[in-house]
């Protein structure tokens, strides 16, 4: 291989792979600032109370958690945000208790100003597998945006590392030539 | 541990990265996303189904694009040939994603998603491996005779028969030396995309057979003309999953990342072998995923009564990982000796190529 290919290869290794760490610092910085977070739980998709599922995972029927309901703006405890269908989700919060929910009574049920939370997590299966469903996720909806904004940045990423990829094993000397599909 | 918090679990982020890794090299050598081995191995990471199969999906978005760069640069993209078949593959995915929500009002979703995939991975195991022993042995065969065989060396004749079909638009594919109606083509990502959307996997494993013995492209072109149709039907997968809340984005890069490495593996390791190897690797591949869902069919048949059926069912897809993995790692390093001239097994010579 020529060193002006070898040049090129470098040329191509370093730019692609600039932009692939651009790419990635932008993940990792929009992760860690908790834009993504924020985008993930954007607004309500049920009438019920924001909660952070996580901070009454340890409730049992014989050991219920009480959460206390009021407007705040963050969820920092055991803690419920009264939330209507499509507005914005207070930060802190990671998932829904439906007002359905609510007047089953099964696993949560509300009490005065307070929900009472009985069986924060129960088995279900789905495709054959068993997993945990918890109030974690449910009834939150996205930024609508977040879709196309998320694919955009896959796809982004995998165009960067592939051709940084190609760029390094040009820089290397193994520049791959054409497959001959059809010979002989 | 890494906490990620969007999927609410704490998993070792070294386990995500060394999935995208296996699945990176499986993938770019035979051309599937590999969605029914990474999501079990992300629910057995404690990953919620959902969360998995969200997760699974962009990442096969990404690293397909990562392989399909690669395999341009190999010249084993059909442009003409996966861009028409892209059309009919997403309104097949909605039609498949409709029969599977009919099934599901009916109550047998389960039972009837287990026992398509097994009767279609048993059909496409059983067809490819006797067509590939055939091939195999017209290679020794010519071998004998003094004739070195090509890249790649194909004995069925059902190519030739949808290639004949007279209905327009008939369509030329120059990198895959084709011509042939439109309409077949259509047809083939309606059938592949159908499958794919009811069985809710990207559909490679289907597909790359279907563009081989339908279409009659080489096998090397079918691997990198369907890694482009995954990146786009997986780009409009993953934005749905998003939309629906399914995805994690920082385990998504994790995977990423590992599948740029294992992409690259793969997708280069194709350059060293002839198409039946790959279809071998493709059926190898297709059998393993059988016995794995035909023990999950069997848990569910019995009333999930015996946890260990289930046990298994995840151990075996794991394991296929691995094993598919090791099996296309051995085949380079064999074709590697082969060139340098040095000794290999008997059954090589048949399915790596020289240079």
């Amino acid at each position: 291989m020529s060193a002006e290919q070898r040049k090129s290869g470098a040329f191509k290794f370093t730019f692609w792979t600039f932009l692939a760490l651009l790419l990635i610092y932008y993940a990792w910085h929009s992760y860690s600032s908790g834009q993504m977070i924020n985008w993930y739980y954007w607004e309500a998709a049920a009438d019920g109370y924001a909660v952070n599922a996580n901070t009454f995972k340890e409730a049992t029927k014989e050991k219920p958690m009480i959460l206390e309901i009021g407007p705040h703006a963050e969820i920092t405890g055991l803690q419920a945000v009264p939330v209507k269908k499509g507005e914005r989700l207070p930060i802190g919060c990671n998932g829904i208790i439906s007002k359905k929910e609510l007047e089953e009574g099964k696993r949560v049920k509300l009490e005065d100003d307070r929900i009472v939370v009985m069986v924060p997590m129960q088995v279900k299966e789905a495709k054959g597998f068993k997993y945990k469903d918890t109030y974690k996720h449910k009834g939150i909806k996205t930024n609508p945006w977040s879709g196309a904004w998320n694919v955009a940045w896959v796809l982004a990423l995998g165009v960067c590392l592939g051709y940084s990829a190609e760029g390094f094993t040009d820089l290397f000397g193994l520049k791959l030539k054409k497959i001959e599909h059809y010979g002989h | 541990m890494f906490d990620f918090a969007i999927a609410g679990v704490q998993s070792p982020f070294m386990l995500l990265v060394l999935t995208g890794f296996t699945v990176g090299i499986v993938g770019g050598f035979i051309g599937v996303g590999g969605g029914y081995m990474v999501t079990p191995a992300l629910i057995v990471f404690g990953f919620p189904g959902y969360m998995a199969s969200g997760i699974d999906m962009t990442h096969i978005a990404g690293k397909s694009v990562i392989a399909t760069v690669r395999h341009r640069q190999m010249g084993n993209i059909d442009w003409v040939l996966g861009l028409a078949m892209v059309g009919g593959t997403m309104l097949g995915v909605e039609l498949g994603v409709r029969l599977l929500n009919w099934a599901k009002k009916l109550g047998i979703a389960g039972i009837l998603l287990l026992t398509c995939s097994v009767v279609v991975m048993l059909c496409l195991f059983i067809y490819t491996q006797i067509e590939t022993q055939k091939a195999h042995k017209k290679i020794e065969k010519d071998a004998e005779a003094g004739i070195t065989a090509g890249r790649e060396v194909m004995v069925s004749g059902i190519p030739r028969f949808f290639q004949s079909i007279p209905l327009y638009p008939i369509v030329r594919c120059r990198t895959a030396r084709l011509v042939i109606s439109m309409w077949v083509i259509v047809l083939v990502g309606i059938c592949t995309g159908t499958l794919a959307g009811f069985l809710g996997v990207g559909g490679g494993f289907v597909r790359v057979p279907a563009l081989v013995y339908v279409i009659g492209a080489t096998t090397h072109i079918a691997v990198g003309t369907d890694l482009l149709e995954i990146a786009v039907s997986g780009g409009y997968g993953a934005m749905r999953h998003t939309q629906m809340g399914n995805v994690d984005m920082i385990a998504v890069m994790f995977m990423i990342v590992g599948a740029m490495v294992g992409a690259q593996f793969g997708s280069i390791a194709t350059s060293f072998v002839r198409g039946p190897a790959i279809r071998y690797i493709l059926s190898y591949s297709l059998i393993l995923a059988t016995v794995g869902a035909c023990l999950r069919l069997i848990y569910m048949l019995t009333g999930q009564k015996y946890e260990v059926l289930s046990f298994f069912a995840v151990v075996f897809t794991l394991g296929e990982m691995f094993f598919l993995c090791f099996f296309i790692v051995s085949l380079v390093v064999f074709a590697v000796r082969y060139r340098h001239g040095k000794s290999v097994p008997a059954w090589i010579p048949a399915l790596v190529v020289k240079d």
